[in-house]
């Protein structure tokens, strides 16, 4: 008997597969003889067989060969021996047809009344299709995409804090795993498509930190070694975990760096929800300490990060490799600062970031923001205060790039919110002959069979 | 299609063979392949000028570099509430005397020129050194030298005595204590002359700040506004910005790393004190940093003798 799917146990105990009964003489349960009914399953078939107690057997079309001999051998290529070309000719003779001549010949045919020049088109245009078949079916692309001359994809590093809290705070239960795994994986695809590096940091709460006061400063230190690890690399993307890529077909250089100054805003006062006092007055700082938008240079951008509805949000921001940055994570946290602030600052290191920006000339100068949905929108349920806001909340028909499900671990479904992005994801960018099954075919299959179907 | 017999010539033939519609040198085949040649070179400078998918299209600027007009910066607190008005008047002469000979500038605060939100008035000096780095932005070197110190010597050249990077590996201090006597931060064994942005000395107390020379530049900017920030203000150092910056050098490398301790007497002797740092004849400066906590006079009284003497040495040179 075929084996349609794999032999599995059944609620009355044995095997459901036909091929493993004692009983297997019987192609179908039609064969079954002098019952009435004219199928039967196995399992009725087994036990009415047990009754009898006559186990049937024959060989009589017992193999697969046996009954598919005939059809199978029909359909293999012969060598024809008795026929001669000679005759094959004359019999072509009497009605010339198309059908007669083998695929090849028509080929040649076609071929052969062609002049020279229109086969080497011909011959091109093959080449070149066979050319972006290749490119885009092998790991061609994804190294072009890498190399710092032609898609430049080494020059961005993904940093996702994976692992937090590490089973110290809490045990960790499947829900947890499932959070991790599908947001690595994400992150992995995505980085896998554009040639970016993909650096999964442990953030789990570590002796190191908890002693000095250090917690969720974390981040600083392992932006700094990722800068220290990938020398080539020049922007480094930070990712909390409770990240999900909706559009991984957006890549980095496209949707925000290679427009960067269209994209972003360093004028704080274009959205200020912390009520910072922008630009300096102070008339002891030069006139580019004292301008709103730094010197106006995008290339003086080296931190990037987006403002969520009550101030900075360091889920999800950017930095440039450059000596700024080593002396912004240098001072970034200073035991001082720590000591005067730690019960006011809820958000330590962002609260820190935040002070900063607030002081420090030095700092606000190479800082710029980009619109929180462009890297960082918002579900439904972080920043729920007033409603839906067109500047936090993820928005399905404009298609953000990223969302992250911000606080979900204080009172909200964490698993839930990154299934549910994670189905809508894929849904968003099922390809087309998915969307011919799903959108055309099914849809007039339910209008004609009034059936709902799944291909 | 064809004719039967070729089209007649005309009877009466030009003079000059034709023009034809091409260049004689090229064919058309010639033509194809400069065609694809030029397409080719074009694709490659395309390639070349993006230069990796546009993320460094945008280079860092290039940093500002000081044209060195001045070339220094002497930066001095006037504090009337500690020191006497002639005193004063004399650091005053001291300072723009010397600067007057090698084409400096100074930059005489007072200590209610800013608004320090209710942070001791020491910190002045912090934020003066950020104003003269905003009013001279083309100065190579910014000296800071307190109120309590006079110039004797005015024959020597910041730019030259101490600033040049090898006179500068000749006179920092490697591995040193950053804080006497014990600190185990220490100052950096391998620093180059050209990465100093920053020298200081250090006297039997700690690092000194009644003399110090920055380098302008982004560095400089970043150290200031950093030593001024309101919570090193608003935190309790005993000594507020001397102990502030020693904090700082000591928990950031970014400062450490471009600090030199150098000895003492090349930019910062004293009166009195041990015999690192008393003052011999020649030195660069003489300083009492002592004698505000006596009284106002004391300074005056303190300094009466080094008066005297250095307008007799600038008088002479």
């Amino acid at each position: 008997m075929s084996l349609s799917r794999s032999p599995s146990p059944i609620p009355g105990g044995g095997w459901a597969s036909p091929g493993l009964n004692i009983a297997s003489g019987r192609s179908s349960p039609a064969f079954a003889g002098s019952s009435s009914t004219p199928a039967m399953w196995e399992s009725s078939r087994l036990k009415r067989g047990g009754a009898s107690g006559y186990p049937s057997f024959s060989t009589k079309n017992q193999s697969f060969f046996g009954r598919h001999m005939r059809r199978i051998s029909s359909h293999l290529p012969r060598f024809s021996s008795s026929t001669h070309y000679a005759e094959k000719k004359k019999l072509g003779r009497g009605g010339w047809s198309v059908h007669n001549v083998p695929l090849l010949g028509r080929v040649k045919g076609i071929l052969g009344r062609m002049g020279r020049k229109m086969k080497i088109r011909l011959l091109m245009l093959l080449m070149l299709i066979l050319a972006i078949i290749i490119f885009y079916n092998t790991p061609l692309v994804y190294h072009w995409r890498r190399s710092i001359w032609f898609g430049g994809g080494k020059k961005f590093v993904i940093i996702l804090g994976a692992n937090v809290g590490g089973g110290v705070m809490d045990w960790k239960g499947a829900r947890e795993w499932a959070i991790e795994r599908d947001s690595e994986r994400n992150k992995k695809k995505y980085a896998a498509r554009w040639g970016y590096e993909l650096e999964i940091v442990d953030m789990s709460t570590k002796k190191r930190y908890a002693h000095e006061w250090r917690e969720s400063w974390e981040k600083v230190d392992f932006m700094r070694t990722a800068l220290k690890k990938y020398p080539d690399a020049e922007w480094f993307w930070w990712l909390d975990l409770n990240t999900f890529i909706m559009e991984p077909s957006y890549s980095l250089q496209d949707h925000i760096f290679n427009n960067l100054e269209k994209n972003v805003y360093r004028d704080i006062n274009e959205y200020n929800p912390l009520n910072i006092t922008h630009p300096f007055a102070q008339t002891y700082l030069d006139a580019e300490s004292q301008s709103p938008i730094g010197d106006g240079n995008p290339g003086s951008i080296n931190l990037l990060l987006s403002q969520d509805c009550a101030g900075f949000n360091l889920g999800s921001f950017f930095m440039r490799r450059s000596i700024w940055t080593d002396r912004l994570l240098d001072v970034w946290w200073d035991p001082v600062a720590y000591e005067q602030k730690h019960m006011d600052w809820a958000h330590k290191e962002q609260d820190a970031l935040e002070q900063l920006y607030v002081s420090q000339p030095w700092v606000r100068k190479h800082t710029a923001f980009l619109p929180q949905r462009s890297i960082n929108s918002f579900p439904e349920g972080a920043c729920a205060d007033d409603g839906i806001d067109q500047r936090f909340h993820y928005n399905e028909k404009d298609r953000d790039f990223l969302v992250n499900m911000a606080g979900c671990e204080w009172g909200r479904d964490c698993w839930g919110e990154m299934y549910n992005f994670r189905q809508l994801s894929y849904y968003l960018n099922r390809n087309p002959w998915e969307r011919f099954k799903e959108d055309l075919v099914a849809v007039l299959w339910f209008k004609i069979t009034g059936q709902k179907v799944t291909l | 299609m064809h004719f039967a017999l070729p089209p007649r010539k005309t009877s009466r033939p030009p003079p000059y063979l034709p023009r034809t519609s091409h260049l004689p040198g090229l064919r058309r085949t010639r033509l194809k392949l400069i065609a694809l040649g030029g397409l080719f070179f074009l694709a490659l400078i395309y390639l070349i000028t993006r230069s990796g998918g546009g993320s460094s299209r945008h280079g860092l600027p290039a940093a500002r570099v000081p044209k060195g007009n001045p070339p220094v910066v002497i930066v001095t607190v006037l504090d009337s509430t500690k020191f006497s008005g002639t005193y004063l008047q004399t650091v005053k002469q001291n300072r723009l005397q010397y600067a007057e000979k090698h084409g400096y500038q100074t930059f005489l605060a007072k200590i209610t020129d800013y608004d320090l939100e209710g942070s001791p008035f020491s910190w002045t000096m912090v934020v003066a050194m950020r104003d003269a780095l905003t009013k001279f932005p083309d100065c190579h070197y910014v000296w800071f030298l307190d109120a309590s110190s006079l110039i004797m010597n005015p024959k020597l050249k910041i730019e030259e005595h101490v600033m040049p990077s090898a006179r500068l590996e000749e006179l920092m201090r490697k591995d040193l204590p950053v804080v006497p006597p014990d600190s185990i931060i220490k100052t950096f064994s391998h620093l180059r002359g050209q990465d100093v942005d920053l020298v200081i000395s250090q006297d039997k107390e700690g690092l000194s700040t009644s003399s110090f020379v920055v380098r302008n530049g982004e560095w400089a900017r970043f150290f200031l506004e950093t030593w001024f920030g309101p919570l090193y203000r608003s935190y309790n150092f005993q000594k507020a910005e001397v102990h502030a910056l020693e904090h700082m050098v000591q928990w950031h490398p970014t400062i450490l790393s471009r600090m030199a301790v150098i000895d003492q007497r090349t930019i910062n002797s004293y009166a009195k004190g041990t015999t690192a740092e008393e003052y011999k004849d020649g030195d660069l400066v003489v300083g009492f940093p002592e004698c505000v906590t006596v009284g106002p006079q004391e300074c005056e009284t303190r300094s009466k003798p080094f008066a005297q003497a250095w307008k007799r040495v600038f008088e002479s040179v």
